[in-house]
């Protein structure tokens, strides 16, 4: 009876590793993807390095706004060339990166920045994680405390 | 209490789904349009049917109207054509096509073959209008009225609904 105890509390330890190791896997992934941008640099010439540096990480920050879910380093769509190629001229311009945000975002919509500023329309999306997680910590706290 | 504080999970679980569910009814994807109640963005093209015309702004001067984004490749635009050609032959308001990333032979040959309903199309290959518009497909009829401002957009195929529902009232201001 005691043998059969352990082997349960065994195959449930085992249980939550694998499900622990393939959560990590799968946030590798993410960021893996994230990171690998296949490109052909020659086809935006630069003179200056940081130009070419703030290019593209800009590309990798805006979003490619047929396919949804993607940045505009990870598409290849007609429109994602297009804005690719209006991000390059506004940089060689010599525009900064919130002037070519502010460009974009005004024609656009704040749909095209993955990183979207703090307004009430994004008040949710900002703060309702945190107002989750006191939530919650309040609810372990009574709970624990058998107040419920 | 301890009865309304042990349902409060499930309430608030019910309620998220049925939010999220909410969502999902909302079958269009359409984007936010930063553009409305904006004028319309200064260009500089060439005419569909005649390169050596430039157009700017300043020839889209019949107001109120529609300005469609259409292309040949674009299936959609096929359905919505009909439509278009309804409200143009019954005078409704004026049409400005703007042609988007297509051939151009290919294009007048549409136009030649299932009509014309716009005033004219700017020819934009590059998309550099469409970028200003803040397009991001075809087809998208925007509507801009008497003092050059747009007012609505409308993503996808326009029919007599869409009309009613989005672009009609702004006619009648």
């Amino acid at each position: 009876m005691k043998e059969c105890g352990k082997k349960n509390f065994l195959n449930i330890l085992m249980n939550k590793l694998i499900l622990f190791l393939l959560f990590i896997i799968c946030s590798l992934q993410v960021s893996v993807e994230e990171g690998q941008v296949n490109f052909d640099k020659d086809a935006y010439p630069f003179t200056s390095e940081t130009k070419e540096s703030l290019f593209y990480s800009l590309l990798n920050e805006l979003r490619c706004p047929k396919c949804q879910s993607s940045n505009l380093a990870g598409s290849n769509s007609p429109i994602s060339n297009d804005l690719k190629r209006e991000v390059y001229e506004l940089v060689v311009e010599g525009k900064s990166s919130r002037q070519i945000k502010d460009h974009l975002v005004d024609r656009y919509g704040n749909f095209i920045i993955y990183n979207p500023p703090i307004e009430p329309a994004t008040y949710a999306l900002w703060f309702g994680p945190f107002i989750l997680i006191l939530l919650s910590a309040l609810v372990i706290i009574l709970v624990r405390k058998r107040i419920i | 209490m301890k009865k309304i504080i042990d349902a409060l999970p499930l309430v608030v679980f019910a309620s998220l789904i049925i939010v999220l569910f909410s969502f999902l009814s909302d079958k269009d994807d359409q984007l936010e349009t930063a553009l409305i109640d904006s004028s319309f963005p200064d260009f500089n093209l060439g005419s569909l049917s005649d390169e050596s015309r430039l157009l700017t702004k300043q020839d889209i001067i019949k107001l109120p109207a529609l300005i469609n984004v259409w292309a040949t490749w674009c299936i959609a635009c096929r359905v919505e054509h009909p439509f278009l050609m309804k409200l143009k032959e019954e005078s409704i308001l004026t049409i400005y096509g703007l042609n988007y990333k297509d051939n151009k032979l290919k294009a007048l040959d549409l136009l030649e073959r299932d009509g014309n309903p716009f005033e004219f199309s700017i020819y934009d290959f590059e998309g550099r209008l469409a970028i200003d518009l803040g397009v991001y497909g075809a087809p998208e009829t925007f509507f801009i009225d008497k003092n050059g401002l747009i007012r609505e957009r409308h993503v996808g195929v326009i029919d007599e609904r869409v009309w009613e529902e989005k672009f009609s009232k702004y006619l009648n201001e």
